[in-house]
């Protein structure tokens, strides 16, 4: 399920063309696949699709490396953290995923390059997050990852 | 990648942590790494894992190209030939003024037709893909120009692709000078709130000079990326960014970033393009004497960069 997303992210937005249009699938998949591994392998797995995102990046290299590999990592860590599986704890769980990998990637792209704090995490984040979040339900309700609630 | 259990053990957990360490710490090193590295890598990726993905686009953005409706491009045809038309007088008067003064004949300046790629990535705002290389005579810095003028460069040539940024790109800047050439400052981007009202900002104009509304800015040559004459934009407005004698300007660029889908690109002198999708198949934009340029078409097929004087 993981090599789907990472292939409908790139053939939406880099075959395609969509760009914001399409959802980021990428931290859908990053989030999703976070939760069945160790801290360790959450955190690999965040840097290497992290790095694929930097692939076109020139304004900031590096940045989507940076906030996904910790973004990956904190998924991991919320298995041992928070128990169980509710559509309010996936939701929330999906929807702070992508918003703090926003956030993280706004940190490090530096502050020569970052559009204002109130635009980019405000307003565009938290419409990103919660799309990201409606097609990351969609997503574990059809594909059955074993997260019982949403089936 | 080995399925999550739950180690209860120490040791697992202090190699987990160790492992998750350590790729944040890559993480921060790719971040800080120098630009050229970065570029390596960044390239390695797009020539491999990535590859399928461009060619898709490439393919795609070539078929709409190739749908465009044909009375659009009948009409710039049209456009063009009338240019290339009322351009033969000035183009025998040169000829001959150069000779009354002795002087050679201007190099043409070569020009490799190329399509847009948007990657429509996070970050990638600023830049796109082209689908011509180092083959085709394309290097670093070779500046892009849409119909209405210049769009940005080159900022890596691999051997059949290259990526580019375009004047938004918060490190775009390019001499520039009123058509007339009496006044000279540089432009350089100046990202808004909403990308899409970005706008160029026009600096280093002396205080004894002021600017209309509506004047037209074209690149100077000074910096040696552009070569003089590509139109930049128009004057909207005196900005309040003052610094000391100096007054600056917004513009309104000619050519919007989102429109581009073809455009093209000045290569080095000496390669020949074999593209079949040159400018006015393969004669030069503003022709030599009718009778010169009648004689080279019929004796030469029509395979080399479109040229323009």
């Amino acid at each position: 399920m993981v090599g789907f997303l990472i292939l409908l992210h790139f053939g939406l937005h880099l075959s395609l063309g969509l760009g914001e249009a399409a959802p980021d699938f990428l931290v859908v998949a990053l989030l999703i696949g976070a939760r069945e591994v160790d801290i360790g392998w959450g955190a690999g797995l965040g840097f290497f699709l992290g790095i694929l995102d930097d692939a076109f990046s020139v304004l900031a290299f590096g940045a989507n490396a940076f906030a996904m590999t910790l973004v990956g990592m904190g998924g991991a860590r919320t298995r041992e953290l928070f128990v169980g599986d509710s559509l309010l704890f996936l939701t929330s769980y999906l929807v702070v995923g992508k918003w703090m990998r926003d956030l993280l990637h706004w940190v490090a792209a530096g502050e020569g390059l970052r559009e204002s704090f109130v635009d980019t995490m405000l307003i565009q984040a938290p419409i990103s997050a919660a799309y990201a979040g409606l097609v990351g339900l969609v997503v574990i309700s059809i594909s059955g990852l074993g997260w019982e609630t949403v089936r | 990648m080995p399925i999550y259990t739950s180690d209860a053990s120490g040791s697992g957990k202090a190699r987990s942590g160790l492992k998750a360490f350590g790729f944040v710490l890559l993480s921060v090193i790719v971040l800080y790494i120098p630009d050229p590295s970065q570029d390596q890598v960044a390239s390695l990726l797009r020539g491999s894992l990535l590859r399928p993905f461009v060619l898709t686009q490439e393919s795609l953005v070539r078929r709409r190209i190739h749908a465009e409706d044909t009375e659009v491009l009948q009409r710039r045809l049209d456009s063009l030939a009338a240019v290339i038309v009322n351009s033969n007088t000035l183009s025998e008067e040169n000829t001959r003024l150069r000779s009354l003064l002795d002087l050679s004949e201007r190099n043409p300046a070569l020009y490799a037709p190329a399509s847009v790629i948007r990657p429509g990535t996070p970050g990638s705002e600023s830049m796109f893909m082209l689908d011509v290389g180092m083959r085709d005579g394309v290097s670093k810095d070779s500046p892009v120009i849409m119909g209405g003028g210049l769009l940005g460069k080159v900022r890596e040539a691999q051997s059949t692709n290259s990526t580019a940024m375009d004047w938004t790109h918060p490190q775009f800047w390019a001499g520039a000078m009123t058509e007339d050439g009496v006044i000279y400052g540089f432009v350089e981007a100046s990202p808004s709130r909403l990308r899409e009202a970005d706008r160029l900002l026009l600096n280093g104009i002396p205080f004894h000079q002021e600017l209309e509304p509506g004047v037209a800015l074209v690149t100077s040559g000074s910096g040696g990326v552009y070569p003089r004459g590509i139109p930049i934009g128009e004057v909207i407005e005196e900005s309040d960014a003052r610094e000391g004698w100096s007054r600056s300007y917004w513009l309104r660029p000619f050519v919007s970033p989102g429109e581009a889908t073809h455009v093209q690109v000045l290569v080095s002198s000496g390669v020949e393009f074999t593209g079949a999708n040159s400018w006015l198949e393969g004669r030069p934009v503003v022709p030599s004497p009718a009778r010169e340029s009648d004689e080279a078409a019929e004796d030469s097929p029509s395979t080399e960069v479109g040229t323009l004087r």
